[in-house]
């Protein structure tokens, strides 16, 4: 059965209107945008990608918690169970920006490393 | 009057008025009604005409209408045992309920005696209801009708705030008060050069001399004047009455001062301590049953605001019902301190029946405030704000300038007064329980009159047999704790020098230190959620509304009680900031 | 205590100025911070898009704020955290004060304000109701969750379809809350359209625009918000209203430059920005004081804030050396048609850079427009722009030697003649 589906371009801000016409999943219709847009919405249908930006939980750091981020995009649907992932995850003071803090995500074959340098917490505080 | 008479006289009143659904009964001068009206407006209504009859001593109103609320409320333990579980003594020469202004300052004038004196607030906080709530004006009375025991007390009081707020190093300042007459200030429906010669030539003359009774020493202003000293003024303004004896002062500031002070003098102050129940022997008063314990007593301060009614319920005795009246204050940015120097308020006939009218305000640290206004609600604790009142507010205070800048709006909130039916202060033995005193009703010019209402209660007490020699040793002053904004270079140099907690700036917009919020946390009557935090200090009363200082607020306070961050409180209950950790909704799933 | 240059905020802004500085010749450069490291905003921006511009690279906050803190090191410039500037006046005397110096007495020669924005408070926008806890701006919210690790609630409402709080509406989902829905009072979004894809339409949260919040209710905690619609005035619709039990509101309606230092110099403050007056060096109305970043104008890219913030720098050692002149009758920057504002809001006659760079709003959304530039009455500048928005800013860059008889720079936005087919 022919369907369609639609999608707002971000590549700029005409954020132009894509329609996307698909049977089955082939036999694949882009109308609307440039090249740049006809582009995104394939790619949005057949392979959605997202960048995971998330944070884990910190053992004997200066802060309680360490921001991290996905080292290339991963599949939109792998999202929220990398996160569930993560949730789990403790990692120890010191640790420094882009070391790897899980390795190959959700068998991805890609790391999610630590986006900044974070200190341990000295015997003071 | 006799009761048999009173009684015939009200069914007469409500039978000529067409209130068929309404009951009544009379003794010994109370008249109690019940039935059942359609709305809250008409419950209020009724109140006070039985209230204005002659003979009636006070009004008992059950009258219940379709948006009568029921007190359903579970009394409970508002803070966490880990940093807060006091245990109560078994017994007291006297226990106060209610951590007001008016049961702070009773505490402090009884702990000049040799008395085991108790102070009981239910809430997380002394100063958490109408006390924290109001326009903190040092009223003299003039706004006050005749023969009632609110016009007496102020005229008595203002005059002793000079000293007052000396001793207790409490900020307070004679902004004075200017009544502006303006074009509006009379009916539309006057013709226009009549009115004009009204505003302009007769209506001054019975201001000042209302002044001039409450003891002020009023000025009449000709507009040129008033506009130089006011040149915000709109045009419209006709004259001016100023009444340089007007002040206000800071009530939190004092209520936690004369707290502060009644312990350091030998009082006790619990909070979170809700009174549950009054044990009664033979008509007089035995004990109060709270949810930490039962203290036994042979006397009681009734002071509990709002619930001063259902307090005297649980003596077992009925003698007047409180109906909370609601005043919305909008508050303003501190940029514009130097719009206004005075108070101002736009005189307007007809008068508001229950209220003085609010006016332009300040606070003791420099915010103008519009405010306050007045709405009977039926729910004693609703302190909601809602878009109509806050637009007029502003619309009502705005009329007296050629322009405001509304934007300027930091914050607003409402108060509820504790009225009763007959609009005037109950400081008065119970009739029927020997031992219960009332210092009820209290709503406005109440602040102005605590210390001559504590006056009061004293006698009251000697007067019921509460044995009261005084102490050698009182102490009347207090000293106010750093407060780093308030000190020269000089001084904020040394303060840090001797404790560099002074060094840490936490509130942004009111610099207020770390120091200061560590203080409070441990002074005598503890600061434990940040709203305490809020009034000692001022932490989060400025422009960003603790935008930048509130997670730190959260952070020392969860230090010092060694609790969780999660634990903290705004203002105990279930009034948690946070729900707990990151991730820890992940986990549930 | 004597400093040359003062950076006032270690953010974006003041990191790039203090390096800027420094690289042009300051020696005795000072950065003050009030937080407990440097970054300002960024630490908790742990999301993607930064330095798309500079670095060529899509960063996440932390990581570019990284990249300038390391250069920081590098040098000699001095840093003092956890320091508050308590005053500021026109004689560049500046009062701090932090834990460890005490009361800090600094007397500068020329100071550098960079203390960004902040965000402004539901009782600003008059939102009714009670006053529980669980009402948080989305900054807020942001940083207890992504650096203090805390959850403020489970059940989410947000007002303001802006980035802000469209990032947090992704944030709180991906932490296990549930975002019941994001209210606009516009008619059209806030955000960027990547956003709204990768924040809303991603999680499935819905988005009603012409919406706003009408009552706030809660004795202790939120219980709940009544939402609404407005009409075209932004007035309420009546009947619309519904009530939406959640237990956390976050606020995301606008960021104002934090202008308390700047009024008590005081500089001249631009009414419609909320920030300093400044020219294309970032000098402000007071010789010798300049302002870069959020703190002048909000921002929608932060490459933006740093190269303000590089501008600022290198004009303060101009100032030291004396090659930047005295400001004498600049030229005035006006906003024409559906332009909003432009910063900067003077030129010098004599200019310190050699291009100027014009950065400006639209007020209203418009399609197939030209952004065109006047020298006094003679046009010098036009471009196209197929789509126009106020949330995304807009820059003109101009030669100076353009400028040097004008008067009066205009900068508009006008729709284009219909094309007939």
């Amino acid at each position: 059965m022919r369907k369609s589906h639609k999608f707002t371009c971000i590549g700029c801000p005409s954020s132009c209107e894509i329609k996307l016409f698909e049977d089955d999943g082939k036999k694949i219709e882009v109308v609307g945008g440039c090249k740049i847009g006809k582009e995104y919405a394939i790619k949005e249908f057949t392979a959605p990608e997202r960048i995971l930006t998330s944070t884990v939980r910190v053992e004997n750091g200066v802060l309680p918690v360490l921001p991290v981020k996905s080292e290339k995009p991963i599949p939109k649907n792998l999202i929220r169970e990398s996160v569930r992932a993560l949730a789990k995850v403790k990692v120890r003071a010191p640790i420094k920006q882009g070391s790897i803090v899980y390795e190959n995500m959700l068998n991805t074959g890609v790391n999610v490393i630590a986006s900044r340098n974070l200190e341990a917490r000295s015997l003071e505080q | 009057m006799k009761d048999k008479e009173l009684g015939k006289k009200v069914k007469q009143f409500l039978e000529d008025k067409k209130y068929f659904q309404i009951n009544s009964s009379v003794n010994d001068g109370i008249v109690y009604l019940d039935g059942h009206l359609d709305n809250w407006e008409n419950v209020v209504e009724l109140g006070h005409k039985i209230g204005q009859l002659k003979g009636v001593e006070e009004v008992v109103n059950d009258v219940l209408s379709n948006d009568s609320v029921k007190i359903m409320t579970q009394p409970k333990i508002r803070l966490s045992k880990k940093f807060y579980d006091p245990i109560l003594p078994k017994k007291a020469d006297v226990v106060i309920v209610g951590g007001g202004i008016v049961g702070c300052f009773i505490a402090r004038e009884l702990s000049r005696y040799k008395l085991d004196t108790v102070l009981l607030e239910k809430e997380s906080d002394v100063c958490g209801a109408a006390t924290g709530a109001n326009s903190a004006q040092i009223h003299t009375g003039v706004g006050e009708s005749f023969g009632t025991l609110k016009r007496k007390l102020c005229v008595k009081s203002w005059p002793l705030f000079d000293k007052i707020s000396e001793e207790l190093d409490v900020p307070y300042d004679k902004t004075g008060l200017l009544i502006v007459i303006t074009k509006d200030s009379l009916s539309k429906n006057i013709p226009g050069p009549f009115r004009h010669f009204l505003c302009k030539y007769l209506i001054p003359l019975p201001i000042w001399m209302t002044a001039k009774m409450a003891k002020d020493k009023p000025k009449i202003v000709s507009k040129g004047k008033l506009l130089k000293m006011e040149p915000n003024l709109s045009e419209k303004a006709l004259v001016g009455v100023l009444m340089p004896n007007y002040g206000i002062i800071d009530p939190f500031r004092l209520t936690f001062s004369l707290a502060e002070n009644a312990i350091q003098n030998g009082a006790k102050i619990f909070i979170d301590t809700e009174v549950t129940n009054i044990k009664v022997e033979n008509k007089k008063i035995s004990g109060v049953v709270t949810t930490r314990g039962t203290i036994d007593t042979d006397f009681i301060v009734n002071s509990a605001g709002v619930y001063a009614d259902r307090i005297a319920e649980m003596a077992g005795t009925r003698e007047f019902t409180i109906h909370p009246r609601k005043g919305g204050i909008v508050l303003f940015d501190k940029k514009m301190d130097k719009y206004v120097t005075h108070q101002l308020n736009e005189f307007k006939l007809p008068r508001d029946e229950y209220t003085k009218g609010g006016g332009v305000l300040k606070t003791a640290d420099g915010n103008i405030n519009f405010g306050p206004s007045a709405l009977e609600v039926p729910d004693k604790e609703d302190t909601s704000t809602s878009k109509e009142d806050i637009d007029n507010i502003l619309e009502k205070y705005a009329a007296v300038f050629s322009y405001f800048p509304k934007k300027s709006v930091i914050t607003y909130f409402s108060g509820l007064r504790a009225c009763t039916y007959k609009e005037d202060f109950i400081i008065k033995p119970s009739k029927n329980v020997k031992g219960l005193i009332h210092a009820a009703g209290i709503q406005s010019p109440g602040l102005t009159c605590s210390p001559t209402i504590a006056t009061m209660i004293l006698e009251i007490l000697k007067k019921e047999g509460l044995p009261m020699k005084e102490k050698e040793a009182f102490n009347p002053a207090s000293k106010r704790a750093v407060v780093f904004r308030e000190l020269t270079l000089e001084g904020k140099k040394n303060v840090v020098a001797e404790d560099k907690l002074y060094g840490n700036v936490v509130c942004r917009c009111e610099h207020v230190t770390e120091g200061e919020i560590v203080r409070a946390i441990h002074s005598s009557v503890p600061a434990l959620t940040v709203d305490a935090v809020k009034r000692r200090t001022r932490a989060g009363m400025g422009r960003c509304q603790s935008g930048f200082c509130g997670h730190l607020v959260a952070k020392i306070l969860a230090r010092e009680l060694g609790v969780p961050m999660e634990e903290i409180t705004k203002n105990g209950g279930d009034s948690r900031l946070f729900i707990g950790k990151t991730k820890e909704l992940l986990a549930e799933d | 205590m004597n400093v040359d240059t003062l950076v006032i905020g270690g953010g974006p802004a003041g990191l790039a100025a203090a390096l800027s500085a420094n690289k042009n010749g300051v020696k005795n450069v000072l950065l003050i911070e009030r937080g407990p490291e440097l970054g300002g905003i960024l630490p908790q921006c742990i999301h993607d898009g930064f330095g798309t511009v500079i670095f060529k690279e899509r960063l996440t906050g932390p990581e570019y704020a990284e990249r300038y803190i390391q250069e920081i090191t590098k040098t000699e410039i001095n840093v003092k955290l956890e320091t508050m500037v308590l005053e500021v006046d026109r004689n560049k005397r500046v009062i701090a004060v932090n834990p460890t110096d005490g009361l800090l007495d600094i007397q500068v020669k020329t100071l550098i304000l960079a203390m960004g924005c902040r965000e402004r408070t539901r009782q600003q926008i008059l939102i009714p109701g009670d006053r529980p806890a669980g009402i948080f701006t989305a900054g807020v919210a942001q940083r207890y969750i992504n650096i203090e690790g805390i959850m403020p609630g489970k059940k989410i409402v947000i007002l303001g379809s802006g980035d802000v709080g469209l990032i947090m509406a992704r944030r709180f989902s991906l932490e296990g809350a549930e975002v019941e829905g994001v209210y606009e009072i516009m008619p059209v979004p806030g955000g960027l359209t990547r956003n709204l894809v990768q924040c809303l339409q991603d999680y499935e949260i819905p988005l009603h625009l012409s919406h706003t919040i009408v009552n706030i209710k809660g004795k202790n905690r939120v219980e709940g918000v009544t939402v609404a619609k407005v009409d075209s005035n932004m007035e309420l619709i009546q009947g619309t209203e519904r009530f939406v039990p959640c237990d956390t509101v976050i606020v995301s309606v606008g960021l104002i430059p934090e202008n308390e230092l700047s009024e008590m110099v005081p500089l001249s403050l631009d009414p419609i920005t909320g920030g300093p007056i400044v020219d294309e060096a970032m000098e402000t109305s007071v010789a010798g004081i300049f302002a870069a970043g959020n703190v002048v104008h909000v921002h929608d890219l932060v490459d933006d804030v740093s190269t303000e913030g590089e501008i600022a720098g290198k004009a303060a050692a101009g100032y030291i050396t004396g090659e930047l002149e005295e400001r004498e009758n600049p030229i005035k920057v006006e906003a024409g048609e559906n332009v909003r504002y432009v910063v900067p809001q003077i030129i010098r006659k004599k200019s310190f850079e050699q291009n100027v760079k014009l950065y400006f709003r639209v007020k209203e959304v418009q399609r197939n427009t030209s952004v065109k530039v006047f020298s006094d009455s003679e046009q010098i500048y036009s471009r196209k722009e197929r789509v126009v928005r106020p949330p995304e800013m807009l820059s003109v860059s101009l030669p100076s030697s353009a400028l040097e008889k004008t008067l009066v720079v205009k900068v508009v936005v006008e729709k284009d003649n219909e094309k007939k087919s």
